[in-house]
């Protein structure tokens, strides 16, 4: 049984926001004016609320906010692989050193650290990937809601 | 037997060339240079090895379980050529890539019709990159010559930096020592490596106009995109093969094997008793695993392993974050799994392909730290998909069929084994 869906706006705007940082507060999406021409939907479910930003490039990007207002989840799926440096902010840092010390070709990147879990997989024309906050999941919200 | 070494007054124009363009890489290497050579006979044939890679500063750079092959590219219509070894087989990319000091041909870039040089960028799920500008070569593979093809030069210095939605926060891949290798040949299943969506008027972050108050994410039309350059050969055109023996539980040191150009198209590049899978636009298609469908699932000659899953769901333990195998399963003694791939007939029958594939997961550590740079039984996790790497290319004969091309399987995209 999935939670209850609400609607609560589907906002389309020339200069948008888009793109909060991981742990950082749902207001920064809205100071974002780095990627024009997005769509921005929000939904509300049990126990937190998904911010969807779609990009007419077909990049579908989604935060997910604890009740607080803070990012505790982001996740994309798309052609390209969105400015990481940008959704996941300072986690960007702790997820680059982590891949920098893998010695291997692969198409995908795992981190599970104690905190910061990252995952990136897919390939050019059909990325995909999702990166949450253990510490900050909202009570009763498991790490599958980010998807 | 396949790295070809030139001859003495070829090298003398390399050094000179080295020292003029590649200040500041480190990624010199001696092994080619130019030269005034007609091509062979077209025989279709081309060989692949699987050894340590190219060496930089007397060191073997190479990434373990890397195909790579010798790649000719020359000024267009003309017979001034290099020969480059050691350039990554790439089924999971489209389009040649080289880094900018190892070219010694004199070539424009290309330009948009606003005359600005064209940036291209490549992303790949590590969040590394390759950035560079475009020029037209002439590529020749086994006697077949793809005629005036876009390929992208890597990171020139005279070149605009990656624009920030290419880097993407990522780590730039761009010399011969980040590569483990002296370029990329993308010969996966499209004709290009953006294709219809870089036509649109909201494309993607894969081509820039860069005049020199900065570069612009552009619409470019598909012949002037990077171009998979099987599909450019006169003949032999449809895909290609590729042929690898396999190697035992410890690995080898080295490989050798081919890649044959076309299908059903010579008496050597028949399907025989291959079956035919199709992939969707995107390049993927569905791995059932333990009864679950796993879509965007995909064959990559560029992975170094069999990419699937987690640890909770394959029980195969993750190597130590601190160790040098992290990133791949360390089970104590190997499993076997089996998984079912389907994908539509490329025939359009409408009846969907399945092919099931047996596999084995070994300890990667120990595997990883022998001498040995081939394994058929490295694997480890990737996010609710399968990339099916090297491993899965060896002891195996497994066609590309590129997109919009006939062959006796059907139309492309498709896998073929």
């Amino acid at each position: 049984m999935r939670n209850e869906l609400f609607l609560l706006s589907i906002l389309a705007m020339a200069a948008s926001p888009a793109g909060a940082t991981l742990g950082g507060s749902a207001e920064s999406v809205v100071a974002d004016q780095s990627n024009l021409h997005a769509k921005r939907a929000v939904v509300e479910r049990r126990g937190y609320t998904v911010h969807e930003i779609s990009r007419d490039d077909g990049t579908l990007i989604r935060e997910y906010v604890t009740p607080a207002g803070k990012v505790f989840g982001v996740s994309w799926t798309g052609p390209t692989i969105p400015d990481l440096a940008q959704l996941l902010g300072p986690y960007n840092t702790e997820f680059q050193n982590t891949l920098r010390s893998k010695s291997a070709r692969r198409k995908v990147a795992v981190v599970r650290n104690p905190d910061l879990v990252v995952e990136s997989a897919g390939h050019s024309r059909a990325f995909h990937g999702r990166a949450y906050l253990n510490s900050m999941l909202p009570g009763g919200v498991t790490e599958d809601a980010v998807k | 037997m396949r790295l070809v070494r030139w001859r003495q007054s070829a090298t003398a124009v390399l050094l000179m060339s080295l020292a003029a363009c590649s200040a500041g890489s480190g990624s010199g290497r001696i092994g080619s240079g130019v030269t005034t050579t007609p091509p062979p006979a077209v025989n279709n044939v081309q060989p692949v090895v699987m050894d340590y890679g190219p060496i930089v500063n007397g060191q073997s750079v190479g990434v373990n379980n890397s195909l790579y092959t010798t790649v000719t590219i020359c000024v267009p219509g003309t017979i001034t050529c290099q020969s480059i070894d050691h350039v990554l087989v790439d089924t999971g990319s489209t389009g040649l890539r080289i880094p900018a000091s190892l070219v010694m041909l004199s070539v424009p870039y290309l330009v948009d019709a606003g005359n600005n040089p064209i940036g291209n960028c490549v992303q790949y799920a590590d969040t590394t990159y390759q950035w560079g500008p475009l020029v037209k070569v002439d590529v020749q593979m086994a006697g077949e010559v793809a005629s005036a093809v876009p390929i992208q030069i890597i990171s020139p210095t005279n070149f605009a930096g990656a624009p920030a939605s290419c880097s993407a926060g990522g780590t730039p891949a761009q010399t011969v020592a980040d590569l483990g290798a002296n370029g990329i040949l993308g010969v996966g299943l499209f004709r290009q490596d953006c294709g219809s969506a870089c036509t649109t008027s909201a494309p993607p972050a894969v081509y820039f106009s860069c005049p020199t108050t900065g570069c612009i994410t552009a619409s470019v039309p598909l012949a002037s995109q990077l171009q998979n350059p099987v599909w450019m050969f006169p003949q032999d055109n449809n895909g290609l093969a590729i042929i690898l023996p396999q190697v035992g539980a410890a690995g080898s040191v080295s490989l050798a094997g081919s890649m044959i150009f076309g299908i059903g198209t010579q008496s050597n590049n028949g399907l025989v008793g291959a079956q035919a899978q199709g992939a969707d636009s995107g390049g993927d298609f569905t791995t059932t695993f333990n009864g679950i469908a796993h879509s965007g699932s995909f064959i990559d000659s560029g992975s170094s392993g069999y990419f699937f899953l987690d640890s909770s769901t394959t029980g195969l333990p993750d190597c130590a974050a601190n160790s040098h195998a992290n990133g791949f399963y360390c089970p104590a003694s190997p499993v076997s799994f089996s998984a079912i791939n389907s994908g539509p007939n490329p025939k359009g029958t409408g009846v969907p392909i399945s092919i099931n594939v047996a596999f084995s997961i070994a300890n990667a550590l120990p595997l990883i730290d022998s001498p040995s740079v081939v394994f058929n039984n490295i694997g480890g996790p990737n996010s609710g998909s399968f990339d099916w790497g090297i491993p899965f290319f060896l002891g195996r004969t497994v066609f590309v069929g590129i997109e919009g091309q006939a062959s006796p399987a059907g139309t492309g995209p498709y896998w073929a084994y």
